[in-house]
């Protein structure tokens, strides 16, 4: 008679070798921000950035199952899923340096990195503008017979604008297959949100679309995997969307000019002890799927690869100046 | 031997019947060409120019969205990203303005913002223009906002043959193209060629060629300068009228190769005049060698600097007629009756 | 004997000038033909040159002063001469009366107040009627308009033009023969030169001089330049293989030649590699016409039409980056070639015939995606003229040299930094055979 299994979700439905690359992938989300952040001190770096460590987890465990023909869409804090997704560390850093061997050639940089060859449809600027175009993709999936989903990232504040409830809705008189991940990471920008939305759970909006919605703990690896895996089941059954909201916690500010005046240290430190990089890490070596000495080198790799990545980035060329108005149109 | 069939070789229809024959061939040729818009289902759409093309294509294919101009507007954006071809109706084009984030944030600015690798061959077609009694909300001729953002295209058809023309080059462009059809003209009547055939993109047509002075319009105002031009030729006076039919990208070889000839420029617009693109076409004018030929003020015509009225005479008055047309090249001349 | 400078009369009703600028000083050295000092009329600024090569003494009158038309305003000595006090004026001998700028004794006469609106002294005009009057040398001031307000419109000027009867221009008659072709000998295969529109062979100067006396030349003059004979073309095709055929007269001797040319000489030379593809090693084009349809047809036809130095400057101007980089001895020197009345009759009905409406009818780009040889393109990043984006809309393989700081003719501007272009691409092409 079988055992009944108790490990976590994702240990008992992903292969090791999988489990190991997620976590490869988080440590080259967080290496990749703080080399980031790093460059931008230095100021070889112009504009501004949103990092998102702290969240890894929901970036990762959100992805665990998407193919290149999968589509996600992403937000101004959008790092970590386009690692999550596959990207090339080396050409988003050459994307942050304005470099022509940047994913948009120097024209879009941190807030526009994308990849649509393998499903990554991109970054937004725009708070809430990626949800209608997720569902767009999905109606594509849909009308075009393909088996393909779509994941929506979005943020707290995200849930308050107007696209978020149109592209909800029409996702869902369609049954079309999209996954809505919001990241409630608590604030937008400053304002909580607590403050800014009328229902206590962002993913009790998605009642009013006749869609399951559900929140867990984001910095849980795990537990939005799992969350994910059923949605992403949903809509390639053709059941429809579903909404997820991870809640975790950027440690650091909304972008590079934030003062922190809206939180305390207490409540970032109480965030930073529950690392989701951590303790996935430590399910991994209590479940024997990894050891101490093979952490220390995916670690070790992950900083080798944003080493490498910053050096390509600088050795990389500038765009041509005459070329400023190129891309405008098709060639 | 083929005798010609006058039936056949002067095919006329409606404004109208024109774009649905063209939705029609596309949805026949290429099965990634979808219908978006609110009640362009059973209805048939606001001014009836999709009518039946639902009970050939089927709601898949041509499907009515909710009242979310926003969300409609991104999902067919993002359908436009994946593969599909959609063609998103706005009920008016007043409406856009509840969709400017994507479709100028987004579709607009995705291929730029991804350095070329992506594609949003989008059209959005807008039933636009005054003179319907519907008053400050459904009347606008807001075209000229959509001239100011790059990475878009901006059509005007003044004519059938064109309206079917230019949906079938929007179709088969890789960018954003947006239509603006004029509601009055949807029941006007005229050739349209059998078959696919593209009206190229940016380039303007002379519609009547003249000595004196060059009218540059689109849209309705085509016809309206063109009744103009008529009254004119018995004041001595031979205007050439240039149909813009794109207001992005602008046909500047055309227009500057009429001024140079005619020496006098007056546009004529029905969107509100000032920052319209009456200024675009003075400027461009005015910064070329065309400038040496000019021998006479560049002059504007465009609506009134107030929202469309409702009242009929306010409304009239309200944008160029055919006599405020040809007053004003009277000005031009000054010869004022 | 020292040479009289004297203020020369310059305008037909003209009884004074004043002088408005020493463009030497006293005691400097001055060449015969160069600017000396300026002088203003009532209806135009001039330029005067200097009488003799020398020292410049004795400035008898300075900026401000008037003086009468003839009178002595300066000296030059020889070289070796002495300079001596000042010596009595020749002419009528009479007594030279300048008179100082701050007292005038004739004050010209109190002007009614003009029209509130009145925009100072300029007339109100159409630009048609400017460009009309400009191009007839009339001063719109003498024109009556009849437009709104007094405008004067272009009509006015027509009028004006015809009732002064003007002296139509000389009658052009297009001349037959071989095209003009001059030779530097060298060693190694040679460069095959083709200058632009309303330029000449001797216009490679600079950069045959930056290329080396090693360089083989062939240099054609275009018909209806320099010194070949003023043929009239009816269009491109034609002009191509009218160049062609002295091309090939030319090259008999060469199994392989190089191949140089500027604007529509880079589009004959992308002509010409396209039919003889075996013979070009290789092609450099300097900002060569005929791959957009843009150009700057009003600059080409201002210096066909332009009589005078004054009306020829500033077209020359828009040829360089900077419009310092054209002087005025250069627009001198370029208007005296220029001043053969037949030869700007031949060069204005090219202009008809190759830019019309201001645009370039003739496209060379599908020569040149057809190109074979290597091929460099060198283009001004501030050519006003012919943009440079047309080398990058255009498909081909070719190398693009874009010069910051360079206008229409960077191998007058920088010769030194397209001669090692031109050489490096030769140089390239010969070690790879």
């Amino acid at each position: 008679m079988a055992k009944a299994d108790n490990r976590p979700f994702a240990l008992r439905t992903y292969a090791p070798e999988k489990l190991r690359e997620a976590l490869r992938r988080m440590y080259l989300i967080r290496r990749f921000e703080e080399g980031a952040e790093d460059c931008y001190m230095r100021g070889l770096i112009h504009g501004t950035m949103h990092l998102s460590i702290g969240q890894e987890a929901s970036a990762m465990a959100s992805c665990m199952e998407l193919t290149d023909a999968d589509k996600i869409t992403s937000t101004h804090r959008g790092h970590g899923h386009c690692i999550a997704k596959g990207a090339n560390v080396g050409r988003m850093f050459a994307e942050f340096f304005g470099k022509e061997t940047g994913y948009c050639h120097g024209r879009g940089g941190s807030m526009h990195i994308a990849d649509v060859k393998t499903g990554n449809l991109g970054a937004n600027g725009i708070v809430g503008g990626g949800l209608p175009i997720a569902v767009g993709a999905a109606l594509s999936a849909k009308r075009l017979g393909k088996p393909d989903v779509t994941v929506c990232f979005f943020g707290d504040g995200a849930n308050n604008e107007g696209a978020f409830h149109e592209a909800l809705n029409m996702a869902a008189i369609w049954k079309l297959p999209v996954v809505f991940v919001c990241e409630n990471n608590r604030y937008g920008m400053s304002t909580p949100a607590s403050y800014a939305t009328a229902v206590p759970n962002i993913s009790d909006r998605a009642a009013a679309y006749a869609m399951p919605g559900i929140t867990v703990d984001g910095n849980d690896f795990s537990a939005v995997a799992e969350a994910v895996h059923h949605a992403i089941r949903r809509a390639r059954n053709g059941e429809g969307p579903s909404l997820v909201e991870n809640l975790t916690y950027r440690w650091r500010g909304h972008s590079k000019s934030d003062r922190n005046r809206y939180r305390t240290k207490e409540e970032i430190e109480e965030w930073m002890a529950r690392d989701p990089i951590a303790r996935f890490q430590a399910d991994l070596i209590a479940h024997g799927i990894l050891d101490q000495a093979g952490a220390d080198a995916i670690a070790a790799e992950a900083v080798a690869a944003v080493a490498a990545g910053v050096e390509f980035a600088k050795a990389s060329p500038a765009p041509d100046i005459s070329e400023v108005t190129r891309y405008v149109h098709a060639e | 031997m083929n005798a010609i069939n006058p039936e056949t070789a002067l095919r006329t229809m409606s404004y109208a019947e024109a774009i649905r024959e063209a939705m029609a061939l596309a949805m026949e040729a290429d099965p990634a060409v979808v219908l978006m818009g609110e009640d362009i289902g059973v209805y048939g759409g606001a001014f009836q120019v999709t009518l039946d093309l639902i009970e050939r294509f089927g709601p898949d294919r041509v499907m009515d969205t909710p009242i979310s101009e926003l969300g409609g507007a991104g999902v067919a954006v993002g359908a436009a990203l994946t593969g599909l071809k959609p063609i998103y109706e706005f009920q008016f084009s007043d409406f856009a303005m509840l969709a400017m984030e994507q479709i100028v944030n987004q579709a607009a600015k995705l291929r730029y913002m991804l350095g070329g690798e992506a594609a949003v061959p989008v059209v959005f077609r807008l039933p636009s223009g005054s003179g319907t009694g519907a008053a400050a909300q459904h009347s606008q001729s807001i075209e000229a906002w959509f001239g100011h953002v790059p990475g878009l295209k901006v059509l005007q058809p003044s004519t059938p043959e064109d309206a079917k023309g230019m949906l079938l080059a929007a179709l088969a462009d890789p960018d954003p193209v947006m239509i603006f059809e004029h509601k009055l003209l949807y029941k006007t009547r005229g050739h349209v060629p059998a078959g696919r055939y593209l009206t190229p993109i940016g380039k303007a047509l002379v519609r009547r060629t003249g000595t004196d002075l060059t009218i540059v319009a689109g849209s309705i105002m085509v016809h309206r300068a063109l009744e103009a031009a008529e009254t004119l030729v018995a004041e001595g006076i031979s205007a050439e009228v240039i149909d813009l039919r794109s207001i992005r990208p602008i046909d500047h070889a055309t227009i500057l190769a009429s001024v140079r000839k005619t020496g006098r420029l007056m546009v004529v617009y029905e969107g509100v005049k000032a920052f319209g693109v009456g200024a675009e076409i003075s400027a461009l004018v005015a910064e070329s060698d065309a400038f040496d030929y000019l021998d006479a003020p560049i002059l504007r015509l465009g609506a009134a600097d107030a929202p469309v009225p409702y009242n009929p005479d306010l409304e009239r008055a309200a944008v160029p007629q055919v006599d405020t047309i040809a007053a004003g090249a009277r000005r031009l001349f000054r010869r004022e009756v | 004997m020292p040479t009289e400078v004297i203020l020369p009369k310059v305008d037909m009703d003209m009884t004074h000038g004043t002088i408005a600028v020493w463009h030497v000083a006293e005691g400097a050295h001055v060449t015969k033909g160069a600017a000396l000092f300026d002088i203003e009329t009532d209806k135009a600024a001039m330029e005067v040159e200097a009488p003799a090569t020398g020292t410049l003494h004795h400035i008898s009158a300075q900026p401000g002063d008037k003086v009468p038309v003839g009178g002595v305003v300066a000296y030059i000595y020889p070289a070796d001469a002495e300079v001596g006090p000042m010596p009595t004026a020749s002419g009528s001998g009479a007594e030279i009366a300048v008179e100082p700028a701050a007292a005038d004794p004739h004050p010209a006469p109190t002007v009614q107040a003009a029209p509130a609106d009145d925009a100072g002294s300029k007339p109100r005009a159409t630009p048609a009627a400017r460009a009309a009057a400009r191009r007839a040398n009339l001063d719109l001031a003498d024109i009556a308009g009849t437009g709104p307000l007094g405008r004067v419109q272009h009509s006015d000027v027509a009028a004006l033009v015809e009732s002064r009867s003007v002296p139509a221009p000389a009658v052009w008659e297009a001349e037959g023969g071989a095209l003009h072709v001059s030779h530097r000998k060298g060693d190694g295969p040679p460069l095959v030169l083709l200058h632009g529109f309303s330029a000449d062979s001797q216009s490679w100067a600079p950069l045959e001089k930056a290329l080396g006396p090693q360089q083989p030349l062939i240099r054609i003059d275009l018909p209806g330049h320099g010194r070949s004979p003023r043929r009239k073309i009816g269009s491109f095709a034609e002009l191509a293989r009218m160049v062609l055929d002295a091309f090939d007269e030319a090259t008999r001797a060469h199994p392989s030649v190089h191949l140089l040319g500027h604007s529509l000489g880079g589009a004959l030379a992308l002509a010409i590699a396209d039919t003889r593809a075996r013979q070009v090693a290789s092609l450099s084009l300097i900002a060569p016409a005929g791959l957009g349809p843009e150009i700057d047809a009003a600059t080409l036809t201002g210096i066909t039409r332009a009589t005078r130095v004054e009306s020829l400057a500033p077209w020359l101007r828009r040829l360089t980056a900077e419009p310092q980089g054209i002087s005025d001895d250069y627009a001198k020197a370029a208007m005296t070639l220029r001043a053969d009345p037949a030869l700007q009759a031949a060069q204005a009905d090219m202009a008809e015939v190759l830019f019309p409406d201001g645009v370039q009818p003739f496209d060379l780009r599908p020569a040149l995606g057809r190109i074979e040889c290597p091929t460099a393109m060198i283009w001004g990043r501030s050519d006003h003229i012919l943009p440079y984006r047309h080398a990058l809309a255009v498909g081909g393989d070719f190398a693009i040299h874009l010069l910051p700081g360079a206008g229409h003719v960077p191998q007058i501007e920088c010769p030194d930094r397209v001669a090692r272009i031109v050489a490096r691409h030769m140089a390239a092409v010969t070690a790879a055979v």
